[in-house]
């Protein structure tokens, strides 16, 4: 809801604007909740026009109420599944990462957050062929881990050398760096400026706490302020673009308790609508370099259920069925 | 109405009064909102619109930015508060208001400076970078690449070897130029000395497998010690010398003619910091003082545990502090193509009447190293090396030494030999007295 200015609706001109302006209506919140016939006395101008210019406003400014079934039938056509390509990270997901929807992975230092990302990056961009934009706040994207990844699926380097093509890298270290380039982003898609292969299917964010938690804190509420920016700009790009974000947190520990919890407050823990945690637990069960992923948060899913997931490699221990095959 | 789903007239393309009445006009909006079609996002923009830079239409910059612009918060720019402030007092709110604006209208009705006006709108058509003492990097990092491009420059990308072969090979190589790596041990365990070590190996020239970068060295404990680097750049540059030794091409011996004692050492710019203002403001100048000095391929802070232990009671700020550090130094690392190394103390975890190390600082400390090497002691008392937390490697762990030449591999010895000569830094004594055998 901006400022008045001339030509936002065609009743509106400049006279009326200054008188507006001199009674201390200078916005259209303003204007809509003020009493308009005190206004009309006040800058005399006729109450007829304010009614009509006050219409006029509320209909462009305004949200529009969808109904329920259309708004089913548009998900239906719009929401993808991505699979992560870790098979049991999918089945946490309920079959992976939904188009529109906010994911997060947090954990504690070298838990495979940036793994799971980079796997995720890989799986999209080679099996299903889709563009990514991973974009990397911690120094974490190697490019030779993703060549090795691809290298672990299929051995054909045309392939390979595709897949990476079609994932995108930035690295910002900064939030409005990061505000930048969401923004590009959104302007790249509505100009429809899009590569050879399509358009942006999945946003990884490595992470989000790298560059929001020098703000959180202290007595300026601009940080908390700026962190709900980003929440937003991630939230409207999934709903609006149909795209999946994938973003990565850290965790901090209770002082009382030690229980180990999701940074950022609970401010941040409404933003993504899905939370796996990862953790790597000692024990007979959890051979070594294997983490212990569990759901925390989902829409779909009961919260609590775990499962093993490898790391290292493809998220199972066996190899992926090309390579069986190709085996003397 | 055409396929063009956003007539020009309603988003303000031209200013004229329309000629219909307000009723109609009325009308004609509400048909279109019963149609679904009035608050989609734009999916396309309007033919008229998309031509370039014709007097009427505007460029496609401009349109990018408009469509873009156009649900941006103001608070999500860096504006100074002041500003922001008198902005939201006078009813902006996005920045598509204020993209019409020329900065002289802009004062007059906000009421602040035409110089701030000039640069809110600056900073708000993104033409300019940002101010540079207000942010530690310009913003160069925003560039986007395809990991095939990263992957080349990847190749050709060098390490900093540690001269320990056993802890390269589970590196990748050595210490890897533009990520951070920190290193964590117990008081004794040799964290001052690989940083010597390496601050050292950066200077080997590239025809050895060197990167011939120069080294800032940020001191915070006082325990570098000058005669210890001369002992291992002696070493280095004998060790150099014999492999010139055995190959016979003439660029060896020519790179070794500028390698050597006082060349290395004044290639190592040393900053003593004594608490963490210091460190804090060193590490705020030094994106400056690496312009001056391009060849820099190496930060090495010892210490960044030292500074921020002691007398700090707001344990919020701390972690603000030192993630705000952290992120310059991550940034420096890839706008500079540098390596970036500290070193962290260990503190105890008493954890289920067990008691543990783990590196100190806290448990979101642990995210900011892109990399985490920590040194211990195993029951023999020799030195073992874990790579912790690595994006492109495996846990491994291996065992190295510290020997009178410096940081090497664990040499087994043959049983005629002499018995190993213990550290040679006169401040660390050997922890079990093998002097006396």
């Amino acid at each position: 809801m901006g400022v008045l200015r001339v030509g936002l609706c065609p009743g509106l001109t400049q006279e009326m604007i200054q008188l507006l302006r001199g009674a201390g209506i200078k916005t259209v919140v303003d204007l809509v909740s003020a009493d308009l016939e005190e206004v009309s006395r006040k800058c005399s101008l006729s109450y007829k026009a304010l009614v009509a210019v006050r219409r006029v406003l509320l209909v462009q400014f305004s949200s529009f109420p969808f109904n329920g079934a259309d708004l089913y039938e548009e998900l239906k056509t719009s929401t993808a599944i991505l699979s992560t390509g870790m098979a049991r990270l999918d089945k946490l997901l309920d079959s992976g990462l939904y188009t529109g929807e906010v994911t997060e992975i947090t954990g504690a230092p070298a838990s495979g957050k940036t793994q799971v990302c980079l796997c995720t990056a890989a799986n999209v961009a080679h099996s299903l062929g889709q563009n990514v934009l991973y974009i990397d706040s911690t120094g974490g994207l190697t490019a030779s881990r993703l060549l090795q990844l691809l290298q672990a699926k299929t051995e054909d380097e045309e392939e390979q050398a595709r897949a990476l093509q079609s994932i995108h890298v930035v690295r910002v270290f900064d939030i409005f760096q990061m505000l930048d380039m969401l923004q590009d982003l959104r302007g790249s898609i509505s100009q429809q400026v899009t590569s050879a292969s399509g358009p942006v299917k999945i946003v990884v964010v490595d992470s989000v706490s790298a560059v929001v938690s020098p703000l959180l804190g202290g007595q300026y509420s601009e940080g908390l302020a700026l962190m709900m920016q980003l929440a937003r700009e991630l939230k409207t790009l999934a709903r609006e673009l149909g795209i999946a974000v994938l973003v990565t947190n850290h965790v901090t520990r209770e002082r009382d308790s030690g229980v180990l919890k999701p940074a950022l407050g609970r401010s941040w823990s409404f933003v993504p609508s899905t939370r796996v945690l990862l953790e790597a637990r000692e024990g007979s069960q959890v051979p070594h370099g294997c983490r212990v992923a569990s759901l925390t948060k989902s829409p779909r899913q009961p919260t609590g259920i775990q499962e093993v997931v490898e790391i290292g490699s493809w998220g199972t221990p066996e190899l992926s069925p090309s390579l069986e095959r190709n085996k003397p | 109405m055409g396929t063009s789903r956003f007539p020009p007239s309603i988003w303000g393309g031209d200013r004229k009064r329309s000629a219909e009445p307000l009723s109609q006009l009325l009308l004609r909006l509400m048909s279109l909102r019963g149609r679904g079609l009035w608050f989609r996002r734009p999916e396309r923009i309007p033919d008229a619109w998309a031509g370039s830079g014709s007097p009427t239409s505007p460029s496609p910059r401009a349109v990018e930015l408009l469509f873009a612009a156009m649900q941006r918060h103001l608070g999500s720019y860096p504006l100074s508060p002041g500003v922001r402030v008198k902005l939201v007092s006078a009813g902006f709110q996005t920045a598509e208001e204020l993209l019409e604006l020329k900065p002289s209208e802009l004062s007059r009705e906000v009421g602040i400076s035409k110089e701030e006006a000039l640069e809110t709108l600056q900073i708000i058509k993104r033409e300019c970078p940002v101010d540079l003492s207000r942010f530690a990097s310009v913003s160069i990092s925003g560039k986007k690449y395809t990991a095939l491009e990263l992957l080349e420059q990847e190749h050709t990308q060098g390490f900093i070897i540690t001269f320990c072969s056993a802890l390269d090979n589970i590196m990748g190589g050595g210490i890897p130029l533009t990520k951070t790596t920190e290193i964590c041990g117990a008081p004794g365990v040799g964290k001052t000395q690989l940083c010597m070590q390496l601050a050292v190996d950066v200077q080997i020239p590239e025809c050895f497998g060197g990167v011939a970068g120069e080294a800032i060295f940020l001191d915070t404990e006082g325990s570098f010690m000058v005669d210890r680097v001369a002992d291992l750049a002696t070493a280095c540059v004998q060790h150099l010398h014999l492999i010139a030794g055995s190959h016979l091409e003439e660029e060896h011996q020519k790179a070794l003619e500028n390698f050597s004692l006082e060349s290395i050492l004044s290639h190592i710019y040393y900053f003593r910091c004594h608490n963490y203002t210091e460190l804090l403001a060193q590490v705020h100048l030094l994106p400056d003082f690496l312009l001056e000095h391009s060849k820099v391929q190496l930060i090495i802070v010892d210490g960044i545990a030292f500074p921020f232990r002691h007398d700090f009671d707001d344990l919020s700020l701390r972690t603000r502090l030192l993630n705000g550090l952290a992120q310059q130094l991550i940034s420096m690392a890839n706008n500079h193509k540098l390596a970036v190394i500290w070193t962290n103390q260990m503190t105890t975890k008493i954890d289920k009447n067990q008691s543990m190390l783990v590196p100190a600082l806290g448990e979101s400390w642990g995210h900011a190293a892109t990399i985490r090497l920590i040194l211990h002691w195993d029951q023999k008392q020799s030195r073992l090396a874990t790579l912790h937390k690595s994006p492109s490697q495996k846990e491994a762990t291996v065992l190295f030494d510290i020997t009178a030449q410096g940081f090497r591999d664990v040499v087994v010895p043959s049983p005629l030999s002499p018995p190993v000569e213990p550290s040679g830094n006169p401040r660390k004594r050997s922890r079990d007295g093998r002097e006396e055998e």
